[in-house]
């Protein structure tokens, strides 16, 4: 706590800052609205349950899109590292998939997909599949090759390195590359919604938006913060306890 | 333990050579060497002399492009099956506890039952790690884990154990210690072991006989004339301070003829 004192002081101080030159230089709220303003706004979407319809809509879109993404990434990752003639042929298609701007892969995927929750989940999933994929197969290929000779010793099969070695000594990257996927799994959805969101949090912004209601812009801006910031907490805590408890389990 | 069906030698290499892709020199230049069942003999040389390759082609981690190896009357097709390896580092698996890196070779091959871990345990307590058996190697010593790596290649009750300079990121002391550990369970199973070291002493107190090697060749081979058991007072003998000179002279000579057969570097 005392190590985060000095961090919350300066937010603070920064809201105390912003406030006042709202006040005093007389900026109009539409360019910035003050952060008292920003607060009321956020609590009556709250208080008149408009926001958690929006919050549920992009928690799902992120969470499934992050679970598809991860769990290919990871297979795909797997089978480049244990594979390297697939991995000569498919790697420029792979890279090209990550090349291609997904938010101009929007449109493609509502005409494939409709308007509702699907086309944001793939572009979330495109974009989380990405890091996962990278460091599992530099994961699998770091592994201490002293370590596989002692299992090529031992007799074991291709499968067995594979379960036994390679990926419980690749999990800390992989880990760290679903810490990467997850910061990525937001911004796929709220930018997935810009395109072609009815509801969640980023059509929610296009809203205000279209109707110059800068301060819920900003309130949805904490709300996404927020979101973001549990979500990443959530697989530190994964992390932790992953690396800590796999031996036994 | 059966019959040996070849009266030459328990380990028979048979003018092995080998070379990583062909190149010339080769890094194991037609060697010949015979290990009777029960002896401990260590190959001696510098660094690059070819003895950590040797050794690999003992195990069967790699094949000879010419030449056999034959342990027990059979020709080395693949990694052996009752051969346990010691590597350089320890290589203990992070997230395993020692006990479980001890049953690491079992439980590849087949479910871990209430024996083999007594099995483990024994093991353990063998090498003085009866009370440390729950820890996670970063939590052990750099000789606990040697230990522990020794119990490893252990457990599966190997007729040959291979050993590549196991003990030389160790302390002198706890290498003493460990050098006594390992003859004590070799001598308890009559395990024949083939250790490479580029310690002269060390050679000298763990082996029956002991092959200098330079360039992929063995060039001096002598027994060492200590009785078993050994015992550390024996480091101090006449005799084990004559073997050593001779062996240090044998790497001189080493030295002396390899520019010859060497490209300048």
């Amino acid at each position: 706590m005392t190590a985060r004192l000095p961090s919350l002081l300066l937010l603070l101080a920064l809201l105390a800052g912003w406030e006042a030159w709202c006040r005093l230089g007389a900026v109009p709220a539409l360019i910035l609205p003050p952060p008292s303003d920003v607060l009321a706004t956020l609590w009556s979407e709250m208080a008149t349950g408009r926001l958690w319809p929006h919050l549920a809509v992009t928690a799902t879109e992120m969470a499934l899109g992050l679970c598809i993404g991860a769990i290919v990434g990871l297979c795909a990752g797997i089978l480049l590292a244990e594979f390297p003639a697939l991995s000569r042929l498919l790697r420029p298609y792979v890279l090209a998939s990550q090349l291609v701007p997904k938010l101009a892969l929007g449109p493609l995927f509502i005409i494939w997909f409709g308007f509702g929750l699907t086309p944001t989940i793939v572009i979330t999933a495109l974009i989380c599949f990405f890091p996962l994929m990278e460091n599992t197969v530099t994961g699998l290929a770091e592994v201490d090759p002293a370590r596989r000779e002692l299992f090529r010793m031992l007799g074991a099969g291709r499968l067995q390195t594979l379960l036994r070695l390679k990926l419980p000594a690749a999990l800390p990257v992989i880990l760290a590359g679903l810490r990467v996927a997850v910061v990525l799994a937001l911004v796929g959805a709220v930018v997935g919604e810009f395109v072609g969101g009815r509801s969640g949090l980023g059509a929610s912004i296009i809203a205000a938006q279209s109707v110059m209601d800068s301060s819920l812009i900003f309130a949805l801006f904490i709300v996404i913060t927020a979101l973001g910031m549990l979500l990443y907490e959530a697989v530190r805590v994964l992390e932790r306890r992953v690396l800590h408890r796999f031996p036994k389990g | 333990m059966s019959t040996d069906p070849s009266p030459a030698g328990f380990v028979v290499i048979d003018g092995a050579r080998f070379s990583y892709g062909g190149a010339w020199p080769a890094i194991v230049d037609g060697i010949d060497w015979t290990i009777p069942r029960g002896e401990l003999h260590c190959l001696l040389g510098r660094s690059g002399c070819g003895k950590t390759t040797l050794l690999k082609l003992a195990a069967g981690l790699i094949l000879p492009e010419e030449g056999t190896i034959r342990i027990g009357g059979e020709t080395l097709r693949g990694p052996g099956e009752r051969i346990g390896f010691v590597f350089q580092a320890p290589t203990l698996l992070g997230w395993l506890s020692a006990l479980d890196n001890v049953l690491l070779p079992i439980s590849l091959k087949r479910r871990v039952t209430a024996r083999d871990r007594a099995a483990a345990l024994d093991l353990l307590a063998l090498v003085g790690l009866a009370e440390l058996a729950a820890r996670r190697p970063f939590e052990l010593s750099g000789g606990q884990q040697s230990r522990v790596a020794v119990a490893r290649a252990l457990i599966g009750e190997p007729d040959l154990l291979l050993l590549d300079e196991p003990f030389a990121a160790l302390d002198a002391l706890t290498r003493e210690e460990l050098q006594d550990d390992l003859l004590r369970l070799c001598g308890m199973r009559g395990t024949t072991a083939l250790f490479v070291t580029h310690d002269i002493a060390e050679a000298v107190y763990l082996a029956d006989r002991v092959a200098v090697m330079a360039a992929g060749r063995v060039h001096h081979a002598q027994p060492v004339p200590l009785p078993r058991p050994r015992h550390r007072d024996m480091r101090y003998s006449p005799a084990f301070a004559a073997t050593c000179r001779d062996l240090r002279d044998a790497m001189d000579v080493g030295t002396g003829i390899a520019p010859s057969q060497r490209p300048a570097a």
